[in-house]
């Protein structure tokens, strides 16, 4: 019993950062209606400038995260325009190779820079886990936990109360009314791919730092991650996003312990099988659904 | 005044819009009708600029339209309301009001307007929190309708806003286009629906395969040849 909570809390403070991961994943697909495989290396180059800061520079944490998120940003919107703006609307296919190759050439470009497999990255918190009775948290899983929440309630907030929320959220739910009520839809995706990836920054700087490493398959691991979060969130939906992130990281830190590491990822793949099979909507339903149903 | 001259747009190498020109007179209702595949909803998304014309131009009060991005017409004092309503699903009422004053900063401005919307339109107060998704057809109608009013257009585009309506809706939409002409809002209608459009137009266009076949008032031409050749086409109506 004393395992299974102290999994779940475990579980919990990974799965925060994957629901960031998904949270990014989801505004690019609902604003675009476009998967982006290559968001996953976007945020791996903002970890690579993030480890370049700290080795040449010996940078502090929030340095270091400044870094990542803005590398993770600025390669967001490379991708942007090399794989999606040039894209006519409906290309939906085409987007998604394209980015596909960008992952690729991501990836080689990290290699190439920093030749080495493993690189080392600055830890986000030191000192002894806080006890609470039989249980021990990580001082930096706390860390993780609370900057993933406050950053999930500023997206919901420039969501829902701002000008350019309201931009992206008519954006989401019908294009072509977006353009006849006044959006510039031209100006407002590239922001929105900007802003996504660097909520994946912020995600890819919290677990890199609890790892303190980074390799060149970051970028598959945070688009794998963020990928089946999503799914299991459903589509389109940023608490969704949270939920099944936090999710995720429950049953990967329980089967990890129960049944270890290699079976870990194998349970992650089964429950995102189960979930398109019985329930493809995800936890919450959909923003984006009911509009694709209609248009 | 509001003026179409020569315009042409194109799907790929289909030509949808041979050289349309009209002209919608200021305070007027002016309505287009014309059988499917005519181009009316094609010649609406272009004036509204999703689509940009090959060549032509497109004048409000002079300026010119054409080549403008959507939001830039907007703020130009355009509004379409779009075949099928498109409102957005899962916003609630008072957000899609909010959305259609996007190009708009005059806050007080913009809480008044909702009101008057209110006003108009009392069952969108009614449902104001409730998401537009949920609404009935009539009901997502009179929003887009207020959705596009909110961005106080000099020229209201509706683009068949009787689609799919029940007789009754239909009924009391267009007596809402009256009631807004009468307030002095320019509308130029694409309808289906030649018997209401008729009634409410004072002007009105015949558009055949791209190109615009016939021009002039109501009664000007007997009710059943309009309908015959809004619906069927001219060669049919020889035959």
């Amino acid at each position: 019993m004393v395992d299974l909570v102290q999994n779940t809390i475990d579980g919990l403070m990974i799965g925060s950062s994957y629901g960031l991961l998904a949270l990014g994943f989801t505004l690019i697909f609902g604003v675009m209606r476009r998967l982006n495989l290559s968001y996953g290396p976007s945020v791996m180059i903002g970890g690579y400038l993030g480890t370049v800061v700290y080795l040449q520079f010996g940078a502090g944490p929030l340095t270091v995260a400044a870094a990542v998120v803005v590398g993770a940003a600025v390669a967001g919107i490379y991708v942007e325009r090399l794989c999606f703006a040039p894209m006519k609307a409906g290309a939906a296919i085409a987007s998604m190779v394209s980015s596909f190759a960008i992952w690729m050439q991501l990836e080689q470009a990290a290699i190439l820079v920093l030749p080495r497999h493993t690189y080392a990255f600055p830890p986000l918190a030191t000192g002894a886990p806080i006890e609470l009775g039989p249980f021990a948290i990580r001082v930096d899983h706390l860390v993780m936990l609370g900057s993933a929440l406050g950053l999930a309630a500023a997206v919901q907030l420039v969501l829902y109360r701002t000008r350019f929320g309201l931009a992206l959220r008519a954006i989401i739910g019908n294009p072509v009314a977006a353009h006849l009520v006044g959006v510039d839809v031209r100006m407002v995706m590239p922001l929105a791919f900007a802003g996504a990836s660097a909520i994946g920054g912020v995600a890819g700087f919290l677990v890199l730092a609890v790892d303190q490493q980074i390799t060149p398959m970051f970028g598959m691991w945070a688009t794998l991650k963020g990928l089946i979060a999503m799914m299991i969130g459903g589509l389109g939906s940023v608490p969704g996003a949270v939920l099944g992130g936090l999710l995720l990281g429950v049953i990967e830190a329980q089967s990890q312990w129960y049944f270890g590491p290699q079976i870990r990822d194998l349970v992650a793949y089964f429950v995102l099988f189960a979930f398109l099979a019985i329930r493809p909507r995800g936890l919450v339903g959909s923003m984006s659904e009911a509009s694709t149903q209609k248009a | 005044m509001f003026e179409v001259s020569d315009i042409v747009a194109a799907y790929g190498k289909i030509e949808a819009l041979k050289g349309v020109s009209l002209k919608v007179e200021s305070g007027r209702i002016t309505c287009l009708l014309g059988p499917n595949g005519a181009g009316k909803t094609t010649l609406m998304m272009t004036i509204a600029g999703i689509l940009q014309p090959r060549r032509g131009s497109i004048r409000l009060e002079g300026a010119e339209l054409a080549g403008l991005s959507p939001a830039r017409i907007v703020s130009r004092g355009v509004a379409l309301v779009p075949e099928n309503r498109l409102v957005f699903p899962e916003m609630s009422v008072r957000e899609n009001l909010l959305a259609g004053a996007y190009q708009r900063r005059d806050r007080a401005g913009i809480d008044s307007d909702i009101e008057r919307m209110y006003a108009r339109f009392p069952r969108l107060k009614e449902r104001r929190d409730q998401m537009a998704g949920t609404l009935s057809g009539g009901e997502q109608q009179m929003l887009a309708v207020a959705r596009a009013l909110m961005s106080r257009p000099r020229l209201l585009l509706m683009d068949e806003p009787s689609l799919g309506l029940a007789p009754l809706i239909v009924a009391e939409i267009f007596d809402i286009i009256a009631e807004l002409n009468r307030d002095g809002t320019t509308i130029f209608l694409v309808e289906q629906n030649a018997h209401m459009a008729l009634k409410v137009a004072h002007q009105f266009f015949l558009m055949e395969q791209g190109r615009i076949t016939f021009s002039g008032t109501p009664g000007q031409l007997a009710e059943d040849e309009v309908i015959q050749r809004a619906y069927l086409g001219t060669r049919r109506a020889v035959g």
